[in-house]
């Protein structure tokens, strides 16, 4: 077995996004406020935080289907606001929501395909070319190293985890600069996120996608991601890398009672000394 | 290689023994046409017998494949509806209205009857748009949309005129390509009138096969199946689902002002009562015999055009051998429920694993 050396993220990989000072109110509910976070080429962020953190609506806007109230967006550098999910799209940023929006009675091949079909013309007529979106999809496939047994059968037939790898693998055919995974692991069995993980690991061997996914498992964190965000309250309170932290001073500090005193903690965490209790 | 490193977390399930039941709904399930033709095969083996031959006749089966189109075009148009999770009650008004239009504009304006026609297939198509458009915007139920469109466009085809039927005129060759027959049954047999005869049929094949193709082949038919097999999720991949419902909704009115003309031009005449919404409900019954499910997500043409020939047959069949005519519903309705139990039953069976 040939185990492949993950790249050390480079020291200069420049910022594909960067977001500052977002803030969104829904009516009187506020879900973010004054939030900030950079995403580098390549790099996988995890986003945590607790039910209501305002995870979802970060990811929401970062992929255009909401639009933040203050703040400014920078995707590679140049300023932007994203109307809609196209928008974000047209821009590089592929999200695979919860729902995987996976269409169970039709083939995997026709998911992989579907809203940027393949076609050819016969007699006038703009067919489908089923053959040749058949070995596309195949090929990809094969190149991700997701093993399928068979690209025609539905979707329905397939395990959580093959869904969310055709899911995944249906956003970053269009070479995205950035892929958004909103909670990749959720309802999947220790064996299924294996998979999506070894999927994972393999974007970011390659270092040319960058990754934002919003996880709960510590493990898995560190298993694949190279910085963590930690969102409470609407806030982002901890900014740390992986290599920086370890697993216990990371639950120290999601326990700590959070606030401000959390973000001397994580300070004090991205610093790798321990981090001060708050009583 | 990438994937080689994979290997280690590579989920490949060791292979699962099928049991023949299980073998049995994939099958089914990849051809969902197959467990009616079967029924239809043993239908017609019986019939042939029981009628010492009679069912097999030019003059017999002219009659069974007239039946059999009006139904498969009406449940053609049904079966695009309900892949897309809908469904059109008021198809049987719109097929009394549109012809019946038509002729009333021969009568009264002197407009020729193909022109008549394309009329009254495009008022089917604008009903449909009605249809669609309050489905979709207003998100009431179709079953609820198209129970009021088929109320209120049969209150306006029988006020028109009184309700009297209307003598359609005769304006060759249009009256014997679209469904008027000039078969004489003791002409010769080489006649070539003898097409005549099936014309209505071969026009619902050409329907059948066209829309077929159109759903196996198209964008437009990969974003009807997938509109209705996961609404949500078609959205957020960028498929307009309200369009494509919309689409649906004209192509299902249109057909059904087609299949009125083609039965107005049988009859010579146009009757504001010719649709009645029997007619819907033994189209939906065809569909649903045929394999299409009526939960969204799939459904097969052919299988409606193989559920019509069964329930037209079942209709004249078991009156030529002696039953009293009513006896068809009874077989008609088992059918239905039978069929209904069938298809959610194969795709249970199928997805078992993973539900």
């Amino acid at each position: 077995m040939i185990e492949q050396e993950i790249k050390p993220l480079a020291a200069d990989a420049p910022n594909v996004l960067e977001v500052s000072h977002i803030s969104k109110s829904f009516g009187a509910v506020t879900a973010l406020v004054d939030v900030s976070l950079k995403v580098k080429r390549g790099e996988v962020l995890a986003l945590v935080g607790d039910n209501g953190a305002g995870k979802s609506t970060l990811i929401k806007i970062l992929s255009g289907f909401h639009q933040p109230d203050t703040g400014t967006m920078l995707s590679n550098g140049e300023e932007t606001r994203f109307a809609s999910p196209r928008d974000a799209r047209a821009r590089g940023i592929e999200t695979v929501y919860q729902d995987l929006a996976l269409i169970g009675d039709l083939s995997i091949y026709h998911n992989m395909f579907l809203g940027r079909e393949q076609r050819k013309r016969f007699l006038g007529l703009n067919l489908l070319d089923n053959k040749k979106m058949r070995k596309l999809s195949r090929q990809y496939l094969d190149t991700l190293g997701i093993s399928i047994p068979d690209v025609n059968n539905t979707v329905d037939l397939l395990s959580g985890g093959q869904r969310q790898c055709v899911a995944v693998a249906r956003s970053i055919y269009s070479s995205p600069s950035i892929l958004i995974l909103d909670e990749p692991l959720a309802a999947l069995g220790v064996r299924e996120s294996a998979h999506v993980l070894g999927l994972i690991q393999n974007l970011r061997r390659q270092r040319e996608v960058s990754v934002i996914m919003i996880v709960h498992n510590y493990n898995q964190i560190f298993e694949v991601c190279d910085r963590i965000n930690f969102l409470h309250a609407g806030e982002i309170v901890l900014d740390a890398s992986t290599s920086e932290t370890t697993e216990e001073e990371l639950i120290r500090v999601v326990k700590s009672g959070l606030g401000k005193n959390a973000i001397s903690a994580a300070a004090a965490a991205a610093e790798g000394r321990a981090a001060p209790q708050p009583h | 290689m990438m994937n080689v490193d994979l290997q280690n977390n590579n989920l490949k399930r060791p292979p699962v023994a099928q049991t023949p039941g299980q073998r049995l709904a994939t099958l089914l399930s990849r051809y969902p046409e197959a467990s009616i033709a079967v029924v239809a095969i043993v239908l017609v083996i019986y019939f042939q017998v029981a009628s010492n031959g009679g069912f097999l006749s030019t003059q017999f089966m002219s009659v069974v494949l007239r039946d059999t189109s009006r139904l498969a075009v009406v449940a053609a148009a049904e079966v695009m509806l309900m892949i897309t999770g809908e469904i059109d009650l008021s198809l049987s008004s719109t097929f009394s209205l549109a012809p019946y239009m038509m002729v009333l504009a021969s009568i009264v304006w002197g407009v020729p009857l193909w022109l008549g026609a394309i009329g009254g297939v495009g008022l089917g198509v604008l009903v449909g748009f009605v249809n669609g458009f309050i489905t979709v915007r207003f998100r009431v139920p179709s079953l609820i949309t198209t129970v009021g469109t088929l109320f209120l466009l049969q209150g306006i085809v029988v006020s028109i005129y009184n309700s009297q039927p209307i003598v359609a005129p005769v304006e060759e060759p249009f009256n014997s390509i679209f469904g008027e027959s000039l078969y004489d049954p003791l002409a010769s047999f080489m006649s070539s009138h003898i097409i005549t005869a099936f014309t209505p049929f071969l026009w619902s094949l050409v329907v059948i096969l066209v829309l077929a193709g159109a759903l196996a082949k198209t964008r437009f038919g990969l974003h009807t199946v997938a509109t209705g097999s996961n609404m949500v999720g078609s959205r957020e991949i960028g498929i307009r689902t309200d369009r494509i419902k919309i689409y649906n909704f004209m192509i299902a009115g249109g057909l059904a002002a087609f299949a009125g003309v083609l039965n107005t031009m049988e009859f010579s005449s146009a009757d504001p009562l010719a649709g009645s919404p029997f007619l819907t409900l033994q189209a939906i019954a065809a569909a649903v015999i045929g394999g299409t499910s009526l939960l969204g997500g799939s459904g097969t043409l052919i299988g409606a055009m193989i559920g019509a020939f069964v329930v037209s047959s079942l209709n004249n069949g078991l009156v030529m051998v002696g039953a009293q005519a009513t006896t068809s519903d009874i077989y008609l309705g088992a059918a239905i429920v039978a069929a209904m139990v069938l298809n959610v039953q194969v795709d249970r069976l199928r997805t078992r694993k993973r539900k």
